[in-house]
This record gives structure tokens, sequence and C-alpha cells, in this order.
């Protein structure tokens, strides 16, 4: 199954399958899912960049989340996204950080490592992308304060559905060996 | 029901056909040249080079022969939120040292040469960014910027970056956006089918908002992994073999004008990062705007 380099076909197919949710989720709303805040939804576009990284290491998640980035940067309504350094750079590091994450207490306790992950890498996509808007001048360090109700909501919920997502997966692959086609 | 229909909301970026010069430029030597100006964007710190830059987009909208219109309408979409950050600066950035020139002192609150800067350099520069993404997608389809970025990373190959790859990987995102959103419409209509109740109303806790998104979600990810699945098989079966000797049905041609382009906007890069540009702040005070 291995073709040569990092990118197998799976990779490769998994990777634009887990970036087609993730632009699908920005484009059709369903990627907001309304919590009482300040914008009146929490995103949840990131999360195929942590299922990825999470179920098929870091170069998916990587690759995943650069798509998402760009795609959020070309899509954007809301100006801020519309620079790159703020919109494609943090994005980058989501699955990457979930994956690591994930992978040094995977042994100890699997539901705990994709809590972790997801956790970690809400946190990369959140931090990420506000520390680059303060430091690039566009908010100043008292409008974060605001937008953590937010960060944790978010927090909560891509870890609710990476547990869920990557549970019922593992369950099918398990489950039915030999019969995932 | 219009709930329920998300096949005509996926559009990404809105192409508008005008057959002008940019349309017809090599996708590779627009994306280069593009890429230029967003470095110099990225990095110019003047008022007045960003000014110029503003100035300069809107020459190529013109080239392009698309309606200044809908550049606007991508950027009054994202008004609320313009204003939200300018409110924000407006605010606090009196604090930021050094501050230069106080135009105003109340209490904690200040008005300074250094928050005026910031908000008028932030302001200009997502200005330029909305502008140029929107021109990017509309005077560009997806499958040519795809080819584009294909064919421009292959040098890269040599250093170990699978070029082909990853313009396959963007393919696929493509392709299989639509039909995830048909599949979605599927799980929706059937939730709905069976009393599910989702994204009604305003969850006052977190974890019961993503709760109730799970009979969305979860099949939503199955679904596509069963698809990625079929089609590894697939292409496992056909003894599909990476970039390694492929050759494209699109074949992109460069001509004179491609290179033109693309060596006046390096050039233009450059001058704009190097030239020193002069502070306006001495324009001002020659006309009595600051003290």
């Amino acid at each position: 199954m291995q073709s040569s380099g990092a990118l197998s076909v799976r990779r490769i197919v998994i990777t634009g399958i887990l970036a087609a949710i993730a632009i699908l989720l920005g484009v059709t709303r369903i990627g907001f899912i309304p919590v009482p805040n300040l914008s009146g939804n929490a995103t949840i576009m990131h999360v195929p960049a942590i299922i990825g990284g999470v179920m098929e290491g870091p170069i998916v998640g990587l690759l995943v989340g650069a798509i998402f980035g760009l795609f959020s940067w070309l899509q954007a309504t809301i100006p801020l996204f519309k620079d790159p350094l703020v919109a494609v750079l943090p994005r980058l590091f989501i699955g990457v950080t979930a994956y690591y994450s994930y992978a040094a207490l995977k042994n100890n306790n699997e539901y705990l490592a994709l809590v972790v992950g997801a956790v970690i890498g809400t946190l990369t996509n959140t931090v990420g992308v506000l520390g680059m808007a303060v430091i690039r001048g566009y908010l100043p360090l008292e409008a974060v304060v605001p937008i953590i109700p937010q960060a944790i909501a978010e927090l909560i919920i891509a870890a609710i559905i990476t547990v869920a997502v990557v549970a019922a997966w593992k369950r099918i692959e398990g489950g039915r060996e030999g019969s995932t086609v | 029901m219009e709930n329920f229909e998300l096949l005509r909301n996926v559009t990404i970026g809105q192409y508008i056909p005008t057959g002008s010069v940019i349309h017809r430029l090599d996708p590779r030597a627009k994306l280069l040249a593009a890429s230029f100006l967003i470095l110099a964007i990225s990095f110019a710190s003047s008022i007045l080079a960003n000014i110029i830059f503003l100035i300069v987009i809107l020459i190529i909208t013109r080239i392009s022969r698309i309606d200044v219109k809908y550049l606007l309408r991508g950027f009054i979409l994202g008004l609320p939120i313009l204003i939200f950050i300018f409110v924000m600066q407006f605010l606090f950035m009196g604090r930021a040292e050094p501050a230069g020139y106080v135009f105003f002192e109340w209490g904690w609150f200040r008005i300074t040469q250094r928050s005026l800067y910031i908000m008028a350099l932030s302001g200009l520069r997502l200005l330029s960014f909305v502008f140029l993404t929107s021109l990017i997608t509309m005077t560009s389809t997806t499958t040519e910027l795809t080819h584009g970025v294909e064919q421009l990373l292959r040098p890269f190959r040599r250093v170990r970056v699978p070029s082909h790859e990853l313009a396959l990987i963007l393919m696929i995102a493509l392709r299989f956006v639509p039909t995830l959103a048909e599949e979605m419409e599927n799980i929706m209509k059937a939730q709905a089918s069976r009393g599910a109740d989702i994204g009604t109303g305003r969850m006052w806790r977190p974890d019961k908002a993503a709760k109730a998104y799970l009979p969305l979600i979860v099949p939503l990810f199955l679904n596509a992994f069963r698809r990625a699945e079929d089609l590894v098989w697939a292409m496992e079966a056909r003894g599909y073999v990476g970039g390694e000797g492929r050759t494209n049905f699109i074949q992109l041609k460069s001509r004179g004008i491609d290179y033109v382009v693309v060596i006046a906007a390096f050039l233009f890069m450059i001058f704009m990062m190097v030239f020193p540009w002069p502070s306006i702040s001495p324009i001002l005070r020659q006309i009595g705007f600051m003290g």
C-alpha cells in the first residue's frame, strides 16, 4: 500500500476528504455551532485537521490544516482572516500539535489522549490566530478577553466531537475486520 | 425545508468571466505575481506604501474589467467585524508605547500618534487583502489555480516536495465538497425525519450543543471515511503511482506577457520593500494637524 515518500495513496485520499469536510463546514455554516457568546457561534472547522492529525499522523494534520487555512483565507468575510499570516500560518500547526499530544498519551489512556489532542489542537488554532492578530496589530491584547468564553466553548465542543468520531471509526474498523470496503 | 439545501451554497469564491487580460494570464504567472504582492503588503509598515498598494489593486481591478461593486460586497460583509476591530483599537491602542504625539488624554484613555497609525495601517492593509483575495478568485477558476499550484511546486520535487500529490489532495478536496454536501443533506433529512431537532435555539452549555450536533457530524465523518476507503481501493486497484512520469491533460503555456507580469510584480515588491518610505507625520504637521 505504501507508495514512495511520506504520502501513501491512503494518506493522499484521507487528507483530501478531511479537507473537503473542513471546506464544507466553512461554506455551509454547519461548522458554526450556536452557543451564547460575543460572535454567537463556536467554530468546529478546525476539527478535521485535529482528526487528521490524530488518526493519520502529523503530515496529514498539517496538510488538512493548510487547506483549511487557505480556504478560510480565500473565503473569509471577516477582514481579520484576510491576512494570510493570521489565517493560514497558525492553522498549519493544528494537526501537528494535536498528533504529538495524542501520541504522547496514547499508551496510557486512549480517550484521555484524544481529549488532550483535541484540546491542544483547538488551543493551537485559537491562540495562534489571536496571537498573530495581536502581533500584527489588528487587535489590542485587551480585546482578547471577551473572546475567552468562545475559546472555552470551542475546546469542549472539539473534544466531544473528536472523541465521538474517532471512537466510532475505530469501533467500525476493529469490529468488522477486513470488511471496511 | 430550505435548511436542508446545502448544495446551492457551495461556491468557492466567485468566478466572474470577463475575458480580460488578467483572466487570460497563465495561472502560474498569476499566482506568482499575487504571492509577490501579498508578501509586499504583509511586510509594508508605511502608510504611504499601503495607499499605493490599494491604488495598484484598484488599477488591476480596472484592467480585469471587474466591477468595483463586487469587491465592495466582500468588504461590506465583513464590516461589523472591522468596526469591532476599530473600536477595540480606538479604546486600547492608546496605551501602546512609544506613543508619540498625544492628541487627547482622559484618564487612561488616550488618542496617540501611534494608535492612529496602527488603526490606519491595519485598515488599509486589511482592505488590500480583502480586494486582492476577491480578485484572485474572481479572475481564475479553481482548476486553473490547482494546476498552477502543482506546476509551481514542480521544481521543488528535487527537495522531496511531492508537488503532484499535493495538487491531487487539493483536487480530491474540491471534488468531494459537493458530494459530501449532498450526503450532509441526506443525513439532515434522515435525522429530521426521526424527529431530531438540530440547530434550533441557542444552547447555554457548549457540551450540550456539541452533543446535539453529534447525530450530524459523526455520520458525516464516517461516510466520508468510507468513501475514502473506496477511493483508496479503486486507486490501488488501477495501479495509481505518484507524480513521476505522469502527463497532464491540461498543458499550461506561458506567453511573453506572463513573464512580463511576473518580473514586474517581483520588481514592484522589491521596490516597495527597499524604498525608504517617508513618514507622513511631517505632512500632517505642515497642515496643522499635529502641534
